[in-house]
């Protein structure tokens, strides 16, 4: 039915059929999950840190935390990275830095760190969320300060925390594209490769289109079911539209009652 | 109100009815040959409009602390327009790899832009020669360190070029032939610049660009680079104007011969430092 309106349309079905698994386009999409990945996680760990920082009572410590905030979060990621990639080495001048840090490595620690400058807030707002009757209760049972953020409030911060994270990843995978300005090729870049000298330009993009939303596809399935084992306590579970639509499909209720 | 919406909708489509037998008037007109062919059609907002890659010294870049496109491939453009007595503007492509695309888009009347004449490039759009060959550029740390002074040297090594253009084709071709045993480990950035920059910082041995475009990067690099032996093939630049606009293609070729004529074309070569390259068949 459709086939005949794309040819019309200059539109080359097959086109996109033989460069979906093609090696350049497949090598490119495992390089955007690994930076992506990484990066979250580099995103994360600081984020977690940074967060601590901002709420603890110690002044200078705000102030680190919140001046790297300030500087990250108000400054575009693109620019970060060409400072770290380009700029770095020409003031470092040492051959050794600049040969081991690669457009990969570059890449993952420039959206590494940006993104901790988002998760720093998404932390900070979540153990926000937490009652401060809580921390209290939990010293007044005897733990110490770091020990009562661990056990009782950081548990009850991460129903908040997740959600915005997923959020985050999701714009990772995406934003990860901009690597190509230093010459990583990732999935945009492979399918900017290819129609470089095939000229099918709107084919390979939504190649790459394809590929992206496999993965955030697959990444939101699993946020949804990270979500409802988080949810512990809540008298409905929450569902994302994936998961309802699976159970849709699949003749469930759309909300499940905790047992 | 919904009387006149209806007007003004018959009013349209009359319009582009009127546009579309005016087209076909226009190509029939084609047909006869001869008539002014300096005389160029008619142009969208009375411009000619030509996209371009503005980061590829001396062909063509923004002086510097300007937004003023300068270089070899805008004088020779405003020569051209000039003979053909209209306005024209250099416009940034969005990215060197899709101006083919952009092109044939009609985002731009034509494309400039150190376009090396390729089949492939022709099978797309048209692209009338006016410059080179000029010949692949071999940029390397100044003292040649990897003693590169032939294609083959390249084998096995890191090699930067900008993506889309004719360096990476001939690097790809390497790669199943002379280097088929110890492939070059292609790098490719979108911009020139950024290749150019990673050889200053030695992430990669050699960058591939046009003949004058590497012996400018040289000439700016206060003697850190230089242009190793060429011998690589190439092909001349060359003005892309969309096959469905032969008006526009026969007024830019006379122009192109005009200016040649004149002797204009001569002396801008000669303001580039390019006056050996000038186009020959």
């Amino acid at each position: 039915m459709l086939e005949p309106l794309l040819l019309a349309l200059d539109f080359r079905t097959d086109v996109v059929r033989r460069f979906l698994f093609d090696d350049v386009i497949v090598e490119g999409a495992w390089v955007t999950i690994q930076v992506a990945v990484l990066a979250q996680i580099i995103g994360i760990s600081l984020g977690l840190g940074f967060a601590l920082m901002l709420v603890s009572r110690s002044r200078p410590l705000n102030v680190i935390a919140g001046f790297y905030v300030w500087f990250f979060r108000g400054t575009p990621v693109l620019l970060q990275l060409l400072i770290l990639y380009i700029g770095l080495p020409q003031m470092v001048d040492d051959q050794t830095f600049t040969n081991e840090l690669t457009a990969f490595r570059a890449a993952i620690i420039a959206f590494g760190i940006n993104e901790g400058a988002y998760m720093t807030e998404i932390v900070r707002a979540g153990i926000l969320s937490v009652e401060s009757g809580q921390m209290d209760a939990a010293k007044s049972l005897g733990m110490r300060q770091m020990q009562a953020m661990r056990r009782i409030v950081l548990p009850q911060a991460s129903r908040v925390v997740v959600p915005p994270t997923g959020n985050e990843f999701i714009a990772m995978l995406k934003n990860s594209s901009i690597a190509f300005t230093i010459g990583l090729v990732e999935l945009t870049g492979a399918a900017r490769l290819i129609y470089s000298v095939n000229f099918r330009y709107l084919e390979l993009l939504v190649v790459a289109a394809l590929w992206y939303l496999a993965f955030t596809t697959v990444f939101s399935i699993l946020q949804g079911e990270v979500e409802r084992r988080l949810a512990f306590g809540d008298r409905e579970r929450p569902t994302t539209f994936i998961s309802r639509t699976i159970e849709l499909l699949s003749g469930k209720r759309g909300t499940e009652m905790v047992k | 109100m919904k009387g006149s919406r209806n007007w003004s909708l018959l009013l349209a489509l009359a319009a582009v009815f009127a546009l579309v037998l005016f087209a076909a008037c226009g190509d029939d007109d084609d047909d006869d040959g001869g008539g002014d062919a300096l005389n160029p059609p008619e142009l969208d907002d009375g411009k000619l409009t030509v996209g371009s890659d503005i980061a590829y010294p001396p062909i063509e870049y923004y002086e510097e602390g300007t937004q003023n496109a300068v270089g070899l491939d805008v004088d020779i453009m405003a020569a051209l327009a000039e003979e053909l007595g209209v306005e024209f503007e250099f416009i940034q492509v969005a990215d060197f790899a899709g101006i083919v695309g952009d092109l044939k888009a009609s985002r731009y009347d034509v494309v400039m832009s150190a376009i090396s004449v390729t089949s492939e490039r022709e099978a797309e759009i048209d692209l009338i020669p006016y410059f080179g060959p000029a010949g692949t550029g071999v940029l390397v740390p100044a003292g040649n360190p990897e003693a590169i002074d032939s294609v083959e040297d390249l084998c096995g090594l890191t090699v930067g070029a900008q993506v889309g253009t004719v360096q990476v084709d001939y690097m790809t071709e390497f790669n199943e032939n002379e280097c088929a045993d110890n492939p070059i480990d292609i790098k490719t950035y979108p911009d020139n610049p950024t290749s150019v920059q990673e050889l200053t910082l030695g992430r990669i041995d050699a960058q591939l660009s046009d003949d004058p475009v590497a012996a400018y990067a040289a000439l700016q690099s206060n003697g850190e680079l230089i242009v190793a032996s060429t011998g690589f093939d190439s092909a001349p630049y060359g003005i892309g104007v969309r096959k469905d606009s032969p008006e526009l293609k026969m007024a830019l070729e006379a122009a192109l011969a005009a200016i040649i004529e004149n002797g204009t074309y001569d002396s801008i070569l000669e303001k580039w430092g390019q006056e050996d390259l000038a186009y020959s068949e």
